[in-house]
């Protein structure tokens, strides 16, 4: 080949690589609109026959069983002394930790400008929601006189009685709740333009259901200076509350005194575990939303994965380091009852969990992510952040009902065998994955409007021989 | 700040003379209208009594000996159960100072329990009824639990109640020893004495200041108002 | 008297909607006179229009400030008015207190944010409005009031600018 053939076929692979990131990739934004209406449109019979099986298991093993706890008592669950929560605790620690991911997406990354953020916050943002309804209901289930849930909410009564905020668990109430609503808000702000979007385009019930929902928005430029204004000011204000959220949830255990659970390093532990199980669900249902709806093979594309999957990775050293430092320092330390709990943790019944729990959060990931071609294949992405999640459940199954088998009082002493509790977690699962389908069908999920801003902010620039992609600041 | 310089009732079990007989658990159960759970709840570790008879075996076999510690509430003067409950269900009561567990208050949350470094507080699992005629036993002082609801040891706090009213209205104080909870009241051996800790001559300060004298996991800094009398061998 | 028509010229991009703007200057228009709709954010700037301003960071200032009064009555109040011993504790706690006090402050401003949209845009709003479905296709609508004998002139030079369509705006459901 002449060097002049060489370098011209050179360009044209230069051309074609960089087309395959979304950003460069642009399509007409009608073109676009399109798609996404199509995507949320098209149901088909596979999708019908799993939300209706999903909707027949939410109906037993959530409401039923539900229903049947309350009607009987904690007895049917598995709870006992000393082991007070068991999975009802770990489902709860559980899903808001998934609900830190859409936070971590649609907001850490939107401050620091990462732009492979924009097709998929709208996805990312819907499981912190979901995720949250599901530990508010973990929450509900555990209490023992559920019906009287609202005395944990402040008002004026004629008891003379106000919440006690000494406790841990007034302040779960506080932070949970608070940042409910900010990320239902933080969901609504950028749906508002995709919703009007829809309006246009749509036709019956939906258009009268779009037409209510997108309050009237035009995109005048008074409505976009509000908009932009208050996303920013949601984007930095809704980090301290998901940093602040799960820390508090965290000192439910530091703040016991129960050996094992009252350790300092508590608070960041968790939010870095959250992290780790958040982007790996990230990840599993960016996944599947690919392979199952029309057109998103265009939207989430292999940068996506390899974005997605090199966060995983450093989550999974940082959640390392910090049980790393949790562990060793209990184990130097030499207090009885703490070198009882660890050697339970470990070598006790159950020791196979906390095995697993090492393997599948360290192991799995270090020994699989830093391969670019393993990130950026959907299915073995899919495979190993299921294996994380399954790891982080296994890790607030050992801090929870198997920490409080070992106490300070051996006669009391006993292992903890889950009851109802398996079908009420099935059922938040079911819930969850039901509500992620229906709104999937119901609001656009792909935010457009981001994915175009973001395209024409992208250009090729020569940079000597080179083309290299660039960004520009039109915010 | 802590109310270890605030005392009134208080206890002292003297491990040496119990014999682990458990007349005390079955004489609070009666007194305190404590429910049966059923062998099956019993054996998976929700059995509801407020005192238990803690065995333990020292020794190696043939020269095995067992040491009973009958353990309740220990009405800690700093109690971790205390800060947790969002409801206030578990508070410290001034007047007495004892901590008090309020039913209708409880919403179940059990965090109380989980903090409870003794774990003496036992939970209503389940609806537990008596059936005909055995509810006839109940006492009509103690009040019955529901499903969802936190109890522990009171100190059978009826008892200081009705003593306190009955010698206001004779115009007097409440004399050392006529206050005795059932556990004290049922023990064959006198294991155990309950008075008034502030009062110097009663016989219950008397007993705790005794050189034999150990508080359960005091290290913890919880100020519980038992007191154990170990030492002697058997 | 004269009077005015209200076109709307709709336009493809970024660059011709700003020499159009620029164009409209020139024909005697000033910029209260002009309204400018785009399917993305189009920054002030671009277009060479003065910057909007906006209610919502004074909204979520003060609704922080809100927020932490509330955090206050519930963490000091309360315990105040209706004290109750536990734990050794004193009544009015100062960590927790501090937890209380910062959730309360940021459920304040978040929640004023969203509120100040809504009422700076004047949301929901669904009176008949000048609008055209285009624009949420990523077109940038410019429209303005023009006297209605100068209809045709402006219509031209908005054309020749690159305008798609230029037509009366009419204020319709949307």
């Amino acid at each position: 080949m002449t060097t002049a053939a060489k370098s011209e076929s050179h360009i044209h692979e230069e051309h074609e690589d960089l087309r395959e990131h979304l950003m460069l990739d642009p399509k007409p934004r009608g073109e676009m609109n399109a798609m996404v209406m199509e995507a949320m449109h098209t149901t088909s019979w596979k999708f019908k026959l799993t939300a209706a099986f999903l909707g027949l298991v939410v109906a037993v093993c959530l409401f039923g069983a539900w229903g049947y706890l309350i009607l009987e008592g904690m007895g049917v669950a598995g709870v006992n002394r000393p082991s007070y929560w068991g999975i009802f605790l770990v489902n709860t620690v559980f899903w808001i930790g998934i609900s830190h991911a859409g936070t971590f997406v649609s907001a850490l990354l939107r401050v620091f400008k990462a732009e492979f953020r924009r097709p998929f916050t709208r996805a990312a943002e819907l499981m912190t929601t979901f995720g949250l309804v599901q530990a508010g209901l973990s929450i509900f289930f555990h209490m023992g006189r559920v019906w009287l849930s609202y005395w944990l909410f402040p008002y004026p009564n004629e008891r003379g009685l106000w919440p006690n905020f000494h406790s841990p668990l007034s302040w779960d109430f506080l932070a949970i709740n608070t940042y409910l609503l900010a990320s239902t808000m933080y969901l609504f702000l950028p749906l508002i333009p995709d919703l009007a979007m829809a309006r246009d385009r749509s036709t019956g019930w939906r258009k009268t259901l779009y037409r209510i929902l997108s309050l009237g928005f035009r995109g005048t430029e008074g409505e976009w200076a509000h908009l932009r204004t208050a996303m920013n000011i949601f984007a930095f204000a809704i980090l301290p509350v998901m940093f602040s959220v799960h820390t508090i949830v965290s000192w439910d255990f530091a703040a016991a005194t129960r050996p094992g659970w009252s350790s300092t390093i508590f608070g960041p532990y968790f939010v870095v575990g959250a992290l780790h199980s958040g982007i790996a669900a990230v990840a599993m249902v960016l996944v599947v939303v690919r392979a199952t709806m029309k057109n998103m093979k265009y939207f989430i594309r292999k940068e996506h994965f390899d974005a997605l999957g090199k966060l995983m990775l450093i989550v999974s050293m940082g959640w390392a380091y910090f049980f790393f430092n949790d562990y060793m320092v209990q184990w130097y330390g030499g207090d009885k009852w703490t070198d009882a709990l660890l050697h339970f943790h470990e070598a006790g019944p159950l020791g196979w969990m906390w095995m697993l729990m090492l393997v599948f959060n360290v192991a799995v990931p270090w020994l699989t992510l830093w391969s670019r071609k393993i990130r950026t294949t959907p299915g073995l992405l899919f495979a190993i952040g299921l294996l994380i999640n399954v790891g982080m459940w296994f890790e607030r199954y050992v801090i929870i009902p198997i920490s409080l088998t070992i106490n300070r009082m051996p006669f009391s002493w006993r292992e903890y065998k889950p009851g109802v509790e398996i079908f009420l977690g099935i059922g938040t699962l079911a819930f969850f994955i039901l509500l992620y389908m229906i709104a999937s069908k119901v609001i656009p999920l792909v935010p457009v409007w981001e994915v175009q801003e973001g395209q024409m902010a992208h250009s090729l620039r020569k940079f000597g021989k080179a083309r290299v992609p660039t960004v520009s600041e039109i915010e | 700040m802590s109310e270890d310089s605030k005392s009134k009732w208080g206890m002292v079990i003297d491990e040496d003379l119990c014999t682990g007989c458990q007349a005390c658990v079955t004489a609070c159960a009666m007194e305190n209208n404590i429910p049966f759970v059923g062998e099956q709840d019993a054996a998976y570790g929700r059995g509801m009594h407020w005192i238990q008879v803690q065995r333990f075996w020292e020794g190696e076999a043939l020269e095995v000996s067992t040491s009973f510690q009958p353990v309740m509430c220990q009405q800690c003067g700093s109690a971790p159960c205390e800060p947790v409950c969002p409801v206030y269900a578990s508070v410290h009561s001034e007047a007495q100072q004892v901590n008090s567990q309020i039913y209708n208050r409880c919403v179940g949350t059990r965090y109380c329990a989980n903090n409870c470094p003794y774990q003496m507080r036992v939970f209503n699992w389940r609806d537990y009824e008596l059936p005909d005629p055995l509810n006839n036993q109940l006492n009509p002082s103690v009040t019955v639990r529901r499903r969802g609801i936190m109890e522990k040891c009171t100190f059978c706090i009826q008892r200081i109640i009705s003593a306190e009213d009955r010698a206001k209205s004779e115009g007097r104080d409440v004399t050392d020893g006529e206050v005795v909870p059932a556990c004290a009241q049922a023990c064959p051996a006198d294991a155990i004495t309950f008075g008034r800790l502030d009062d110097p001559e009663s016989r219950v300060s008397k007993l705790a200041k005794s050189g034999r004298g150990v508080q359960l996991l005091e290290e913890l800094g919880t100020h519980p108002k038992v007191t154990y009398l170990k030492g002697g061998s058997r | 008297m004269n009077e005015t028509k209200t076109l709307l010229a709709l336009f493809q991009d970024v660059d011709p909607a700003a020499e159009a703007i620029d164009k409209l200057r020139e024909m005697g228009l000033d910029d209260g006179q002009m309204n400018v709709i785009s399917g993305i954010p189009v920054t002030e700037r671009m277009l060479g229009r003065p910057t909007q301003w906006s209610n919502v960071p004074r909204l979520a200032l003060g609704g922080a400030v809100g927020g932490f009064l509330l955090g206050l009555f519930l963490a000091v109040g309360t315990p105040s008015l209706y004290p109750i011993h536990v734990g050794g504790q004193p009544i009015i706690p100062i960590p927790p207190s501090v937890v209380v006090v910062f959730e309360m402050t940021m459920l304040g401003m978040l929640v004023s944010t969203f509120i100040g949209v809504f009422l700076d845009s004047r949301f929901p709003s669904y009176s008949p409005k000048e609008y055209v479905p285009e624009i949420s296709d990523g077109r940038i609508a410019v429209f303005f009031e023009c006297p209605a004998d100068k209809e045709e002139k402006f219509t031209k030079a908005m054309k020749s600018l690159g305008a798609e369509s230029v037509k009366p705006a009419e204020a319709q459901k949307l």
